[in-house]
Parts: structure tokens; C-alpha cells; sequence
């Protein structure tokens, strides 16, 4: 069964007899070139990586991903992908967790609670919010967010919850983990909400108004109906907003203040795979460090695939194809 | 949740004025969140307003920036625009055929494996990090021949090209199959049916598309810092060398201690605040009008 | 063949239009310096990029050359000449033998000279602060937190000095002034020589890291209580405090032209070879001498396509380059004859 407009199979072969035209045979060649450029892209992209990491990957091997170490000094030189592994960890996770309830809230305003005048506007200010470049974000958290988070937040968030390691001394100079969340926060918000805002509008009509007919009210309609529908589809949204606060180098970067440990202190500096590709390659000291910012690059790669492919899992097993626009990943 | 209990509930009417509470307090969150994200996104977009505005003047676009370390006097980004316009042009020379061809090539020629297994590399490519692709054209094009605008094209171009391709792709599905047959029917050539009877109709799509592709690169910086941020001060337009590009000047600005370099970095964000906003808002907006085109078209 | 829609003729001629503008804006607005077209670029060290970018227009006038430099730091520029990314690379950092026979056939030039100042930000408190190598690796071990710390006090007795904590901003990047700066820390202090080291990127225990001179001065400009470090000019253009360095003969120097060039005194004779000097914490004869001062090289290969425009372009950088109207301000000092003597017999064996 072909969907409208792919061209079914029969006018793929040529008519039994007709000679085949040298111009569609051309067109296919170079469509096709095309397409497998494409797809080989990835594989190159995988194989460079590999090649310009080889030196570290076989002088650390495997060991380098649980090593907490970066130091360049001649002599001294180990280098380890551990601390960032942890900064990543810690930056994305928290930053969805703390995106998701605020974008499945946004969804859910914009689908039933907005009055009808707000939705469009509302939804397109959602929308084009996601396409505001990443260096901007940066720009706005080292000079607005951070003294803000330094001067108030972090100082109350301390005298109030200090007993938790997450809240500890709070930083001096307004680049830290928690400058770093908030920026991703608001990165992965717009994705996650306008994808999941279209999930929920399309939720069909008869069963929203059936449950309501029932007389549950509306959060009962919502838990009920709604969420089980987009289930599938919200989990693969918020995998790949995991995905794009994963990969974002240059906000990090800009916002989160280097260093090589694992600290529990959110208020402290730290650094993610990104930023620390971002912040030392350009200036690598030697070639074994510059492997290993690339063995870290090929770290990265594999989390964003993983990301990427469990996205479009869950999408497939899910089994509807709700327009999702898995177009929207992508990081900065 | 089981849909059983909440029937049963529902017909009873089962702990009504609870269940209406909990209703109440659960529509208030909602509220509580769209304010909570909408004021964050909206605080993000009216600082770099308030802060780009005031410094917004001509000599952005016109001066070059100053060489001469104690220098003051007016000074502006006039390479790094001029180095962005020719970047991103050159990108979209490089990924708009190559989108369209592997479009055509997936809708019109290949197999159904062939057509999932592509789809799946496109996504994927489009889900690499930029900075990946970065470290990856550096170690390509950059290693042993020096940084060019060229390769931050090309950097550009494959962060590009699975938008551009998902674009033309969606429009092609639309375009009825009727249309084809009738023209083969008439014994034009399939290719000559796909270039001109086919492709004409997905005109508007393949715009939207590559302008939100676009409005993506413009703004993208990681890529560019790997292959095309070692330049000078003066104005270039030869894609040959490196030149200056918005996003990267931003980044070395925001970085500099001197407010002076913070007033030309807020202006040029402001600027590519817009340009984005603007070409994504376009592109929708164009995506909607031609989508509802060819539809009633049918 | 449809028609293409009004809506998107109209919007394609905005799109051209609008490029077509700020293309000619950007061309009309662009500087008139009439060069003769030979582009020289070169990558590296931020510690010398404030002279070489006051260069700049000096080079387009008296030579005719386009001069880019991009400064990414000293291991940046290191790599872009080794991967002929750049005509010249600049580094404080002398190269090690394995970069020497990296870069394959290149020679390292000294061709300026000045100090890394040691910069805080502490409204209130005056400027020329005394500190000694002791205490400043102590700083950035982590083992001295508070401004008010006894160590702190006792170099500065009579200065009310307040309880804020210190912040370290460091370099991230790969940098020839931290390598001139944890020199002189590893110099002075043996825990700091055996914990840390020397390099161009270390493994620093505590601060915040910036990328490039600039990066550091933007953290020690919005951080109260914060220490950096970075060539003396970033200091001046920043208007930031720094100290008076302690050196072996128990002066507090600063880092000026007689600092630097009293402790350039104490190296006058480069390496065989590499052409190298370390002028990093001067012996006791040199009262006048700031110990944090350091010679920064341009590296170059010894055979090049651009040959002539090197040697003219270095001849130029070494003599004309070091007079006061370029190098006073930045508080750079003119190399002295003997290593100029040296200097340009290495650029003379540049060749194409």
C-alpha cells in the first residue's frame, strides 16, 4: 500500500519492452549517490572520530571512560572521561526533569486550558522559541542568569536546604552545574513542549468528549485518556530533549566554569563532555590530549545515537505515526 | 489507571466534590507551569531585547572590528556578517540539491527497506551534535590544509541537509500520484516527469524547509569554531580562508572583559535573535499556507 | 508549469534585497587600508596578542601586508603551525623537543618580552597588594581561602583586608602564560612542583576556568574577591589591581618595564638551538626584577611559500615592532641586543 503521492511500485518498473531512458537512469544514479552520501555520512562521521581518537583509545582503552583525570602535564599526562561523563549526567538529567513537567504543563495549557484567543500566538512563541541559537542562550546566562543565580538564588537555596550536599556553598562567580541546568532547562523546554502539545492535539476527539460525557472532570480526562494516548509519544520527546541537552556544547560552555571532579555541590564549576570539547580543543597541549578530546567526541556520538535510535523506537513500537517531527532534534 | 475505576467513578459520581478539588489544583499547576515556562523564555528574549536594542546602531554592520588592543573609536562586525552571509550561502549551495536529490530518490525511486533505512540515517544525522560534526570536518577537510570557509560550509551543510531532505520529502508524499501517472501516461520520461511535472508542485515546501535550515545554521557555532575562527580583522569575502562569522563573534565577545565588546555581542545576538525568530516563524507559517495549498488543491 | 506564488516571488526579492544590502553596507563601511593583497596569519599565544594587534595597521602601512592574527592561546598556535593551518604560530611557551620534531623544520624565535601579572578584583582595597611565591601557590592549592588569612596579613601589615573568599579564575585552554605562571609557582614551591607541575594546561585543584587572557579577565572582572592571572596588558585595559611579586632578593617588583627588563637581565644568552630563555624568578642579584617575567617566541617553518613576506615581516616585528609607541603601552619591553643579534640570524635562514 503506497501513502498518497509516494509512487507505487508499478510505476517504478519501466513498461515490459520499453527501453529504459538514459535520463532516468541518470536522475536515479544521482538521487541515489545522493541518498547513500547521506546515509554513509554517519559511518564516516563514526570512523573519523575513531581514527583521530585511536591514540588514546589504545592507551587508555575502555578504563578511560570510568578514569576521573585531565591533566596534560607532560610526564604526568592521564586522562579520563569519568568527571564529564558525571557533569553530563547531572546537568541533562536534572534539566529534563525539571523541563518536563513545566513542557507536558505548557502542552496541556495550550490544548485545553488557553482561551481560544491566546493558542495560536502562545503556540508560536513556544515554537520559534526553540529555534533561538544556543551562543544567545550563553550570552544571556553568563551576563543576566548568573549574577542572578549567584547574587539571590543560590545564597537562599543554601541557607534554606544546605543540609542536602546538592546545596552547598553557593559559587562566586556566577559559572556553575546549576547555572548550567537552568540554561538547559530552557533549551529543551520549547522541543518537548511543542512536540507534546502535538501529541495532544492528537488525542481523538470522540474519546476526550466520551470520557468527559461520563462525568469525569477534566484532570480525570487528562490522566484518563489523554496521557496514555501520548504516552509512547511524550516518552520519545523527552528522550530526545535528553538527546539535544546531551549534545549542546557551546551554552555549557559559556555558562558552566571547567574543572575535572565529581562534587555533589551543584553550586560548584564543573563541566560536561561539550563543554569540555568546546572549552580545550582548540588549545589541546598535546596530541594524546587532543585524542582524548576526540575519544570524548566519540563518547558523545554514542549517547546521542542511542538517544536518537531509542526515540524512533519507541515511535515505531508505539505504532502510530502522529507527526511527531522527529526533525526537531539536533544540538547547538 | 484504570479506565474501568474511572467509568465507575465518573457514573456514580463517586467523592465528587474531591475529585473536583483535585481537578481545581491540578488545572491551577497547569496554569502555574505555562506562566513558569513561558516567563522564563519570554524573560530570555526580552533581555537580549532590552540590552541589543540600545547598542543597535549602523557601525555594527559597517565598521570592522578594531585592531589595536588600546584601540577605541568606532568599531563594528562588518566581517563577521559579511563571513556569515557567504558561510551560509555556500551551506545552502551544498545541502539544497543534495536534500532535494535524496527526497526524489526515497519518495520516487526507492524500495520500501531502502526508504526506512535512509529515513532512519537522516534522523540520526540530524540528532549528532553539532559540535561532533565540527570535530569531524576539522579532522576532514581542516587537518593539513588549514581552516576555510569552505569547510564551515560544509560543517553547516551536513547539519543542514536532513532538514532540508525531511522538508522536500513531506511535500513530494503530497503531491498526488495521479499527477505522475497522468504525465507518464502521456510518455514523458520519469525523469523529465519528476523534475518538471513534480517537483514545481513542492516549490513551497522545499522553501520552508530550507528556511528553516537556514535559520538552524545561521546560528550554529560549535562547527564553525573548529573550521573557520582562526581570521583577522579585516573584511573577506573569499571562502577560500576563514572568515569571521555572527555566532562566533558573539562567543569571543562574551568572553571579553571589556563592556564595550558586551554592547557589540548583545547588538549582533539581537540581531541573530531576530533573523532566527523571523525565518522560523516564516518558515512555518509558509509550511502551513502550502501544505493547506495542495491539499485543497487535490 | 504552476506558477510560483506572488507571496514567494515577493519574499524571495526581500531576501535578496536584504543580502544585497548589508553586502554593500559592509563593503562601503569596510576600512581603506590599501594593502597589496599578501595575507599573513598567524594563530597563538593571547599573552602577545595585544602587541601583535597593535601591529596590525602598523604592518598594512609600512609593509603592505594584511596581518590576521587569532589568538587562541599558545598550545592553539602551536598546533596550527604544526598543521601549517597558519604562516606563523606564537607561543610563550618554549616548544618541547617532541613538538620540535613535530612541527618538522621549524625554528622558534624570541620576539617579545613581559611579565604576567597577577590580578584581583577587591573594591576597597588599594592597588599593589604585596604577595610572595610562598603564599600565591598556597592561593591556588586551595590551602589559603579567605583574603583575611594570617599569610595574606602579614605580607600586607596595615591593610584592612576583608573576610571575602578568593576565587581562582585559571585558564582553561592550553596557555604559554600558564606556563610562565605555574613556572614560576613550581619554582617557588616544592608542594606545588610535586602536586601540580609545569605546563600549558595543568590539573588545577580549585578555581573557575576562561578561555584566553580575555576569558580570565572577564572572570576576575564580575567575581569579587577573585584572583587571574594574564599578561600585564590585560591588567592595564581592564583597570585591574595586581601585585607586587616578591622576588629572590626580598624587593616587591611590579610588573613594569624596570621589572622586566632587570629580570630580562638575568638570561641574556638564548639556547643553542632552541633559541629558548627563562627569565622566570631571577636570582637574588637582580633587586629590581619581577619574577614573573617571561620571553614569548613566534614559531615559523623553516621553509615556507611565503618566504620573503616572513623574513620581512619578522625583520619588521623585531626592530620596528619593539619601538616605545608600540611596546610602552602594553608594557612590553624591546628585546635586548643580544637576543635581537640572535633573533634575526634565525630569521634570515627562512627560506622558500
Amino acid at each position: 500500500m503506497s501513502a498518497a503521492g509516494i509512487t507505487p511500485d508499478a510505476t517504478r518498473r519501466p513498461f515490459a519492452g520499453r527501453r529504459v531512458r538514459f535520463g532516468d537512469l541518470a536522475l536515479q544514479g544521482v538521487a541515489g549517490a545522493a541518498a547513500a552520501a547521506a546515509t554513509g555520512l554517519v559511518g564516516l562521521i563514526a570512523w573519523k572520530l575513531i581514527e583521530g581518537a585511536w591514540p588514546s583509545i589504545t592507551k587508555f582503552g575502555v578504563h578511560f571512560v570510568t578514569r576521573v583525570a585531565w591533566n596534560p602535564v607532560i610526564g604526568k599526562e592521564a586522562f579520563g572521561a569519568a568527571s564529564f561523563l558525571f557533569g553530563t549526567a547531572v546537568t541533562s538529567l536534572i534539566a529534563l526533569a525539571l523541563a518536563a513537567p513545566l513542557a507536558i504543563g505548557v502542552a496541556l495549557f495550550l490544548t485545553e486550558l488557553a482561551p481560544r484567543a491566546l493558542r495560536a500566538p502562545v503556540t508560536a512563541l513556544v515554537e520559534t522559541l526553540a529555534a533561538i541559537p544556543s551562543v544567545v542562550i550563553g550570552l544571556w546566562g553568563i551576563y543576566v542568569l548568573g549574577p542572578i543565580l549567584r547574587d539571590h538564588v543560590e545564597p537562599s537555596l543554601h541557607s534554606a536546604l544546605g543540609f542536602i550536599p546538592l546545596f552547598g556553598p553557593p559559587s562566586s562567580s556566577g559559572s556553575s552545574i546549576f547555572t548550567a541546568i537552568v540554561v538547559l532547562t530552557i533549551m529543551i523546554l520549547p522541543i518537548v513542549a511543542s512536540i507534546t502539545r502535538e501529541l495532544f492535539l492528537g488525542v481523538p476527539r470522540e474519546q476526550k468528549e466520551g470520557a468527559l460525557a461520563l462525568g469525569t472532570t477534566r484532570w480525570e480526562m487528562v490522566r484518563g485518556v489523554m496521557f496514555p494516548y501520548a504516552r509512547g509519544g511524550i516518552a520519545a520527546a523527552l528522550i530526545l530533549g535528553l538527546g539535544r541537552a546531551v549534545g549542546e556544547a557551546i551554552a555549557v560552555t559559556q555558562v558552566i566554569g571547567g574543572g575535572v571532579f565529581i562534587h555533589w555541590n551543584l553550586f560548584d564549576t564543573g563541566d560536561t563532555l561539550a563543554s569540555k570539547i568546546a572549552a580545550s580543543y582548540q588549545g589541546a597541549a598535546t596530541n594524546l590530549e587532543v585524542a582524548s578530546l576526540v575519544y570524548l567526541a566519540l563518547i558523545l556520538l554514542v549517547f546521542s545515537l542511542l538517544a536518537n535510535l531509542s526515540a524512533q523506537w519507541v515511535v515505531r513500537r508505539v505504532g502510530r505515526r502522529q507527526g511527531i517531527g522527529l526533525n526537531r532534534g539536533g544540538a547547538g | 489507571m484504570s479506565s474501568h475505576n474511572l467509568t465507575r467513578a465518573a457514573l456514580r459520581s463517586e467523592g465528587l466534590p474531591r475529585r473536583r478539588a483535585k481537578n481545581r489544583a491540578m488545572e491551577a499547576l497547569a496554569w502555574l507551569a505555562a506562566a513558569v515556562a513561558m516567563g522564563l523564555l519570554v524573560l530570555v528574549v526580552w533581555s537580549v531585547a532590552r540590552r541589543g536594542w540600545s547598542e543597535l546602531n549602523l557601525d555594527l554592520i559597517t565598521k570592522t572590528p578594531a585592531s589595536g588592543f588600546l584601540a577605541t573609536g568606532k568599531q563594528g562586525l562588518a566581517n563577521a556578517f559579511a563571513g556569515t552571509l557567504v558561510i551560509v550561502a555556500v551551506a545552502t549551495l551544498m545541502a539544497l540539491p543534495t536534500g532535494i536529490l535524496v527526497a526524489v530518490y526515497l519518495n520516487e525511486f526507492a524500495p520500501a527497506a531502502v526508504r526506512g533505512a535512509v529515513s532512519v540515517a537522516l534522523d540520526v544525522l540530524n540528532g549528532v551534535p553539532a559540535i561532533v560534526i565540527g570535530i569531524f570536518v576539522y579532522g576532514l577537510f581542516v587537518l593539513g590544509h588549514g581552516q576555510s570557509a569552505l569547510a564551515g560550509s560544509f560543517a553547516l551543510a551536513v547539519i543542514m541537509l536532513p532538514l532540508v531532505a525531511r522538508s522536500t520529502m513531506e511535500v513530494l508524499a503530497l503531491v498526488p500520484s495521479s499527477l505522475r501517472e497522468a504525465s507518464l501516461a502521456l510518455g514523458i520520461p520519469r525523469w523529465r516527469t519528476t523534475l518538471s511535472v513534480v517537483l514545481p508542485q513542492t516549490v513551497g515546501g522545499i522553501v520552508t524547509g530550507t528556511t528553516l535550515a537556514v535559520a538552524r545554521a545561521a546560528g550554529e557555532t560549535a562547527p564553525l569554531l573548529f573550521t573557520s575562527s582562526i581570521v583577522g580583522t579585516q573584511l573577506h569575502w573569499n571562502p577560500h580562508h576563514a572568515l569571521q562569522s555572527v555566532p562566533v563573534a558573539i562567543f569571543e565577545l562574551s568572553e571579553s572583559p571589556d563592556p564595550q565588546d558586551h554592547a557589540r555581542a548583545w547588538a549582533a545576538a539581537l540581531i541573530l535573535l531576530l533573523f532566527s525568530l523571523f525565518a522560523s516563524l516564516g518558515g512555518r507559517w509558509l509550511a502551513t499556507r502550502s501544505r493547506r495549498r495542495i491539499a485543497t488543491s487535490r | 508549469m504552476p506558477k510560483v506564488g506572488t507571496l514567494t516571488r515577493i519574499l524571495a526579492l526581500a531576501i535578496v534585497a536584504a543580502t544585497v544590502a548589508v553586502a554593500a553596507a559592509t563593503t562601503a563601511g569596510a576600512s581603506s587600508t590599501k594593502t597589496s593583497g599578501t595575507t599573513i596569519s598567524g594563530a597563538g599565544s593571547t599573552f602577545v596578542s595585544p602587541l601583535v594587534s597593535t601591529w596590525v595597521p602598523a604592518v598594512g602601512g609600512a609593509l603592505g601586508y594584511e596581518l590576521q592574527y587569532s589568538a587562541i592561546g599558545s598550545s592553539g598556535g602551536i598546533n596550527a603551525i604544526t598543521g601549517r593551518t597558519v604562516d606563523f604560530g606564537a607561543s610563550d611557551a618554549p616548544l618541547s623537543p617532541d613538538q620540535f620534531t613535530a612541527c618538522k623544520g621549524c625554528t622558534q624565535i624570541p620576539w617579545a618580552l613581559a611579565a604576567t601579572s597577577v590580578m584581583y578584583n577587591l573594591p576597597g582595597v588599594k592597588n599593589l597588594l604585596h604577595m610572595d611565591g610562598a603564599t600565591l601557590a598556597k592561593i591556588f592549592l586551595g590551602q589559603v581561602t579567605q583574603w583575611d588569612d594570617p599569610a595574606i596579613k602579614k605580607l600586607n601589615p596595615g591593610v584592612n583586608l576583608p573576610s571575602t573568599k578568593i576565587t581562582i579564575a585559571h585558564r582553561s585552554d592550553g596557555s604559554g602564560t600558564t606556563y610562565n605562571f605555574t613556572d614560576y609557582l613550581s619554582k617557588v614551591s616544592p608542594a606545588w612542583k610535586s602536586q601540580i607541575g609545569v605546563g600549558t594546561s595543568v590539573n588545577w585543584p580549585v578555581g573557575v576556568g576562561g578561555r584566553g587572557s580575555a576569558g580570565v579577565s572577564a572572570l576576575v572582572a564580575q567575581t569579587q574577591g577573585s584572583i587571574g592571572y594574564a599578561d600585564v596588558a590585560f591588567a592595564l585595559k581592564n583597570h585591574f589591581s595586581y601585585f607586587a611579586m616578591k622576588n629572590l632578593n626580598g624587593k616587591y617588583a611590579t610588573p613594569g618595564a624596570k621589572g622586566i627588563l632587570a629580570a630580562a637581565m638575568s638570561d641574556v644568552k638564548p639556547t643553542a638551538g632552541t633559541n629558548e630563555l627563562s627569565i622566570v624568578n631571577p636570582p637574588k642579584k637582580f633587586p629590581l626584577a619581577y619574577p614573573i617575567s617571561t620571553y614569548t617566541y613566534v614559531i615559523v617553518p623553516l621553509q615556507s611559500s611565503k618566504a620573503p613576506d616572513l623574513r620581512k615581516f619578522l625583520f619588521w616585528a623585531v626592530t620596528h615592532g619593539q619601538e616605545a609607541k608600540y611596546t610602552a603601552p602594553l608594557r612590553f619591553v624591546p628585546i635586548p641586543k643580544s637576543v635581537l643579534v640572535v633573533a634575526e640570524k634565525a630569521i634570515a635562514k627562512i627560506h622558500s
